[in-house]
């Protein structure tokens, strides 16, 4: 449909919020919205729930014409049976939007539910309604409080948004980000995505100041031309990652020319996000481990890296991941060597890049503080990926505090991306509850951390052919 | 362009035949070894005298999609009486493989100089519509499926990468003192073929197959389009 954006506008940041059909004992709905900084009401025809409403100091009307005023969101959780009438109401009072929790419809596969997908859909279309939905978890918007579960945040900050045709995958997205010191400025799950499609949400995000790094989760796009054609351009303002879940070789039919016949669903997606300039992400993890690149680190589509690790072995370990990742690890200046010789430990250690430096770096952060000057100055250098030491962790924080500090001058004296690897068996043998605490509180500190040398490369792989591409196109 | 897909929905045709398509790819500024329709023998052997020898003569028919599995294609006609016995038995070959088949005649094509093998197709996503894919002809595409996909409309940097995101590449590029193939040819070509299929709706799936790459140039030397099922 054509979608009314100011409408739109007013339904995912609300000043007033409906909730209807919301049940107790636990009221979900309206128990999510209690940092809501806007006017919240209800509305319950049950006798029975409208006592535990009014408990909560929420007012309750029996319908949503007796609500005062302008009403910019509904959240509707009826039965699907009344679905039709509240959709009705909600064209007649001309609310700014409903996010429809509602399932039973064409996810069913039964004929009833898509019946009632139908009616809704005609006639929020008739009426230019902006729906959500149906059969989703709705509107998140941090500033505003707006949730659909109480793990989200409110409170100012973000520029990353999420659309997400599963609940649960916007959900963990939102909240994986939180943990990681990220916060998301709004996610919208998109469920049926019956009215408002893939490429509406992605066009308002486009628009949208609040949003300055995308990400999607999607199994498949229902106006994949114009999708497509979207896709390209936002791409070279925004970056977007895509976790596209449902990857399937099938969508290869029998067909009677050889282009068709490898045509699979795999194929395409993967050439599409490829051509668009998407990031392309196979699982959360992928998916949130980009993310941390994208927002933390300084733009660079440079390849030469150094590798500071902490044994011989590891040395080996972080060259093989990130020359895999489409790393170059260069030799150093022999400016950079004198230097180094002038303190580093040889005996036990390396630092022709791959660095083995647990002998030279100890529980003092004095000689890290050196290695990462000179490589600061040094012209073959263009990035660094270091073995962080989450050692003493249990003990306190100064000692990862330092390192920490070490990592952002260098990364704000540079412009160069720095990244954090904090795998379990490093030196220092600390429990693996301890790393774990060790990588969330780096994340929180500002430095894109991961558990393994290949997911820090995969993850830096990523965002540098992302910049390339935007270096590419001139973006 | 619109008589030959009109005449072909007119027949409840969707495959159209190696002539038909050739033309259209012609007009649409593709480079394309075209093929002439011969419904007689004599006919034939005016069209190669026209075109100069050896020519190739493959089956025209609308209803054999692979002519070379009835014995439908012949290469290296050198001479007139090479055409005619060619013809002759071509038509006894075709009709003990596929009795049933409609025969238009025979195509006469100047057989192009080899090079190297290249496939050039599109056909329609379910979700994203009409896309290209590139890639060498032969085992490499039917076994070894090296392949890159593009979604319609390409921009230039598109065919670019998709020349050089095969696993192929170097054969392109000259191995064993083979010269270089001509990439920019190839790249051209591919635009042209998205420029082809994003005007032409009613294109379900195209094959070129083989295009030859050659160090100068590029030539589609056997085509093929099916039309979408209901006019578009």
């Amino acid at each position: 449909m054509n979608v009314d954006r100011e409408r739109l506008h007013r339904a995912l940041n609300p000043k007033t919020v409906v909730v209807v059909g919301d049940k107790g004992p636990n009221y979900q709905w309206l128990s999510n919205m209690s940092e809501f900084t806007g006017q919240l009401y209800s509305v319950q025809l049950d006798e029975k729930e409208i006592p535990g409403i009014e408990e909560k100091g929420i007012t309750n009307f029996k319908g949503l014409m007796e609500v005062p005023g302008d009403v910019d969101l509904v959240v509707c959780a009826v039965p699907r049976q009344v679905t039709p009438f509240i959709v009705a109401d909600a064209v007649k009072k001309g609310v700014g939007g409903v996010a429809m929790f509602t399932s039973g419809f064409v996810e069913t596969g039964e004929e009833l539910g898509a019946q009632l997908q139908e009616k809704i859909v005609t006639a929020a279309r008739e009426g230019g309604l902006p729906l959500v939905g149906p059969n989703c978890m709705g509107v998140y918007n941090r500033r505003l409080g707006v949730k659909f579960t109480n793990n989200q945040e409110q409170g100012e900050g973000g520029e990353i948004s999420v659309i997400s045709q599963s609940g649960t995958h916007g959900i963990a997205i939102t909240v994986g980000a939180q943990h990681l010191g990220l916060p998301i400025t709004r996610t919208i799950s998109i469920g049926n995505a019956a009215v408002l499609n893939e490429a509406d949400y992605l066009e308002y995000l486009r628009d949208d100041p609040d949003t300055s790094v995308i990400v999607m989760y999607l199994e498949g796009v229902r106006d994949g031309r114009r999708f497509a054609k979207l896709l390209r351009e936002v791409t070279k303002v925004k970056p977007v990652i895509i976790w596209r879940g449902g990857r399937t070789k099938a969508g290869a039919k029998a067909a009677q020319s050889h282009t068709a016949s490898l045509a699979s669903d795999d194929a395409i997606w993967d050439a599409l996000l490829r051509q668009a300039g998407a990031i392309s992400a196979d699982s959360l993890e992928e998916a949130l481990d980009v993310l941390q690149c994208i927002v933390r680190l300084p733009r660079s589509s440079k390849r030469g890296l150094a590798l500071i690790a902490m044994t011989g072995g590891q040395s080996v370990a972080i060259t093989d991941q990130f020359e895999k990742g489409g790393f170059d690890v260069p030799e150093l200046e022999q400016k950079s060597y004198d230097k180094l010789a002038e303190f580093f430990v040889t005996i036990g250690g390396s630092f022709r890049n791959p660095f083995d430096a647990a002998s030279t770096i100890g529980r003092e952060t004095d000689n890290l503080a050196k290695i990462l000057d000179i490589l600061s100055e040094d012209s073959h250098i263009e990035g660094v990926a270091l073995e962080m030491q989450a050692r003493d962790f249990d003990q306190g924080t100064e000692r990862v505090d330092g390192q920490v500090e070490l990592v952002l001058k260098y990364r704000e004296k540079t412009g160069q991306p720095v990244v954090a690897l904090m795998p379990e068996g490093s030196v220092g043998q600390m429990a693996p509850e301890t790393i774990t605490a060790a990588r969330y509180y780096v994340a929180k500190k500002g430095v894109p951390v991961f558990p393994s040398f290949s997911r820090g490369a995969q993850a830096l792989g990523r965002a540098t052919r992302y910049w390339a591409w935007r270096d590419e196109t001139g973006s | 362009m619109a008589d030959i897909i009109t005449s072909a929905r007119a027949d409840g045709r969707t495959l159209l035949t190696e002539v038909e398509s050739k033309q259209l790819l012609q007009e649409a500024g593709i480079p394309v070894a075209m093929a002439h329709l011969a419904k007689k023998p004599k006919k034939a052997v005016e069209i190669a005298d026209e075109l100069g020898y050896p020519v190739v003569m493959k089956i025209v028919s609308p209803d054999i999609a692979h002519k070379s599995d009835v014995g439908g294609v012949v290469v290296g006609l050198r001479d007139a009486k090479a055409v005619r016995k060619a013809y002759k038995e071509m038509m006894e070959r075709v009709e003990e493989a596929a009795p049933n088949a409609k025969i238009d005649g025979v195509a006469i094509q100047t057989m192009a100089k080899q090079g190297t093998e290249v496939i050039v197709g599109s056909t329609t996503d379910p979700q994203f519509g009409p896309v290209l894919m590139f890639g060498l002809g032969g085992v490499f595409v039917e076994v070894l499926k090296d392949v890159a996909f593009r979604v319609v409309p390409l921009e230039g940097r598109d065919a670019k990468q998709m020349v050089r995101e095969i696993k192929g590449l170097p054969i392109l590029q000259g191995v064993r003192g083979q010269d270089p193939a001509d990439l920019e040819a190839i790249e051209s070509l591919i635009l042209r073929v998205s420029d082809f299929i994003e005007t032409h709706p009613e294109i379900a799936e195209l094959d070129l197959n083989p295009v030859f790459a050659y160090p100068d140039g590029a030539l589609a030397v056997d085509a093929r389009i099916v039309l979408t099922e209901v006019p578009a």
